[in-house]
């Protein structure tokens, strides 16, 4: 008998320490994940750095930071939010953001954090531009990044031109460089490695055209407008004549064409300084702003959001998201190489040291690609169309027609 | 007769395999047949509502699923006879040779546990615009006056693809056969020579007759597997130029992960599901007809 009463009274304890563990406040924990990659400084920074720091402000609050391959986390994302396990937040690639929002799993913050508009003030509006979508906005600018040409001094002082400054300039000097080396190879003036939206806009942009009209509703009339054709048949003239390629699948890859003089010049990130830094050492070369037309010196933005879902816990994740975006987490990975979005962060020696300081300029005067779900299949649209025009198969004109009513439809 | 507690006995021994088999073999069949009556989109991801048969009816007006559908048969055309012949002919040459047979065998099969990425990048440095083979052609050979763009086009492109392929998959086919042809009764030869048969006939009246089984089984795994490819093309054009050189199964990740569209991949893995099965069923019909 004693026995039994033995066991009652272990399980009866037992029970009381359990119940009584539930009692005080257990520590929130948010996951977050990025696709800083395992190995790199960014990395370092947020799990040695930046995370005791957050956790140690905020000692009820853990972050469970994991890390994905960028296209990894795209797919997992969107097969865990069929299967209800999402994140909390997450940094994204600005070109997913629509995405994830038409499937509604994106909390509008706007609407629902008082201080939402104290927060997004702190940053800039060109990278906030990219998470506002149909009047709300679902994310915080996290870092940004933008375009600007690469040039090999050597090749163009041999050609006899100066950095083109204008458009008209940019196809005259793409034309000079072009044609053969000493050894009898081909040289292009120009690299572009894809068709894509990242790779044509700025085009677009700087010659003055459009994709879609203002509210991203319609694409007749804007994408097969006078400027964005002309945009197109002088790029595609130049691949016509030998001057620009990259984009065929047998093409020399980008950075080994540039670092051998086989192509001089190219429209790259500042990704580009470090890896010509590690491939060609010695390959001289200069940063130039995008050639302006009519429409100015326009780039294309790129860079990632930090988002928060449906699911999560929302004050902790804001938290979070404050905190990754304020001057403290921007100027310590911006000594990884991630360009700031937080003014103050930007106004950083850090920032004003680093090596993609010639793109801060680029950045204020970029434009985001359409904020609309279907950028993936009208972007996709997009390269057929232009893979059709600068193989000469159809006019520029027919084909942006035949795409804007295309795009009119998935704009529905 | 089985009694009730023997039926129960076997029931629970099979439960465990059975569970597996129900779980991730018929429950993920029935749920993407499910998906592809769905509209599953980014607009409508959480909601899923049914949409009957319009993703399949999409996929048949798509102009790039008949392309790339076009690209899988005749990537299936091209490479199934041709692993299963090169392979039957590298299994007749092993069967014959007394010596080094191990070290050819070895040799044969190496390709087939070569990294399907690892190998299609070497292709790809091959057949590159300025690669090994234009390098060859050129400047060493002078048979062209320039390079050739091989992987710029649909069909080149897909040959390259093809040729990897069919390299990789002759050491299999060589294992397979050179099983079935020590299989085939030596006597059934003895007798052919004093019919007085010559080694090409006995080939085609003894051998293949012997083999046949194996033919079918090859035949069919084969063409599955043709339908199949993915890495190589993923790595080689990437699809490129605009979708001209994708298969179905990069087609179908590309429609899933890129634009989202999972009832479209879905009803498209169906699709392709049914292709196989109608040529499959068609291959035995074959084989049975040769028979009779």
């Amino acid at each position: 008998m004693s026995r039994i009463w033995k066991r009652f009274a272990l399980i009866l304890a037992l029970v009381l320490v359990l119940t009584a563990g539930a009692g005080l406040a257990e520590p929130v924990t948010i996951n977050f994940w990025h696709h800083y990659s395992a190995q790199s400084a960014e990395n370092e920074t947020l799990m040695n750095v930046l995370i005791p720091a957050f956790e140690a402000e905020n000692p009820d609050i853990r972050i469970n930071a994991v890390s994905h391959e960028w296209a990894e986390l795209h797919d997992k994302i969107l097969v865990s939010a069929n299967s209800g396990a999402l994140p909390d937040v997450a940094r994204c690639d600005i070109a997913w953001l629509p995405e994830f929002q038409k499937m509604g799993i994106l909390v509008a913050l706007d609407e629902t954090m008082p201080d939402f508009e104290e927060v997004s003030e702190r940053l800039l509006p060109s990278a906030m531009s990219t998470s506002r979508i149909g009047g709300h906005v679902y994310a915080l600018a996290l870092n940004t990044n933008s375009k600007i040409v690469f040039y090999n001094t050597a090749m163009l002082e041999a050609a006899g031109v100066s950095v083109p400054a204008t458009l008209e300039e940019w196809a005259e000097t793409v034309r000079r460089l072009s044609g053969e080396n000493a050894n009898g190879q081909q040289i292009w003036g120009w690299n572009e490695p894809a068709l894509a939206g990242w790779n044509i806009c700025p085009f677009i942009w700087s010659f003055g055209g459009t994709l879609l009209s203002d509210d991203q509703t319609k694409a007749t009339g804007y994408l097969n407008s006078p400027e964005t054709v002309k945009a197109v048949e002088t790029f595609a003239k130049l691949v016509k004549d030998g001057c620009i390629t990259g984009f065929n699948s047998g093409d020399i890859p980008m950075t080994d064409g540039f670092g051998t003089g086989r192509y001089a010049m190219m429209l790259e990130g500042p990704w580009k300084s470090a890896e010509l830094a590690g491939a060609y050492p010695d390959v001289a070369y200069g940063t130039a702003l995008m050639p302006a037309g009519t429409g100015g010196s326009i780039s294309v933005l790129g860079g990632e959001d930090i988002a928060m879902f449906h699911t999560a816990n929302q004050a902790a994740a804001w938290k979070f998201m404050q905190f990754m975006t304020g001057e403290f987490a921007e100027t310590e990975m911006a000594r990884c190489g991630q360009i700031p979005v937080n003014r103050a962060a930007l106004e950083s020696d850090v920032v004003k040291d680093a090596d993609y300081a010639p793109f801060i300029a680029a950045i204020e005067t970029a434009k985001a690609r359409p904020t609309v779900a279907a950028w993936s299949e009208m972007d996709n649209g997009l390269q057929n169309a232009m893979t059709a025009i600068v193989s000469g198969e159809i006019s520029a004109q027919s084909a942006l027609d035949e795409l804007a009513s295309q795009w009119d439809e998935l704009l529905k | 007769m089985l009694n009730r507690t023997n039926r129960l006995q076997i029931l629970g021994l099979l439960m465990p395999g059975l569970t597996v088999f129900l779980m991730f073999t018929v429950y993920p069949i029935v749920r993407l047949f499910w998906m592809s009556l769905c509209d599953m989109s980014f607009s409508s991801m959480l909601s899923q509502p049914f949409a009957g048969l319009m993703n399949y009816r999409e996929v048949f007006a798509d102009r790039t699923f008949w392309t790339v559908f076009v690209n899988s048969i005749v990537y299936t055309l091209v490479t199934v006879p041709g692993q299963m012949v090169l392979g039957l002919f590298v299994a007749v040459l092993l069967n014959g040779i007394r010596h080094f047979s191990v070290t050819f065998r070895v040799i044969n099969y190496l390709p087939v546990i070569t990294s399907w990425v690892i190998a299609s990048l070497v292709f790809r440095y091959i057949f590159n615009t300025e690669g090994l083979l234009n390098y060859f052609l050129w400047k060493v050979l002078h048979v062209t006056g320039g390079n050739i763009r091989w992987l710029d086009t649909r069909w080149s492109g897909l040959a390259v693809a093809m040729i990897l392929g069919i390299w990789k998959g002759i050491g299999w086919n060589m294992v397979i056969f050179l099983a079935a042809l020590q299989q085939v009764p030596q006597d059934l030869y003895e007798a052919a020579d004093i019919d007085g048969c010559g080694s090409f006939g006995k080939f085609l009246h003894v051998t293949l007759p012997g083999i046949r089984g194996t033919i079918l089984f090859a035949l069919i795994e084969l063409t599955i597997g043709g339908f199949n490819v993915f890495t190589s093309i993923k790595m080689i054009t990437g699809g490129k130029p605009a979708h001209h050189t994708d298969t179905l199964l990069t087609w179908m990740y590309y429609k899933a992960f890129s634009t989202g569209r999972f009832g479209y991949a879905a009803a498209l893995s169906f699709v392709m599901a049914l292709t196989l099965g109608f040529m499959a069923v068609g291959q035995f019909r074959m084989m049975r007809l040769r028979d009779s």
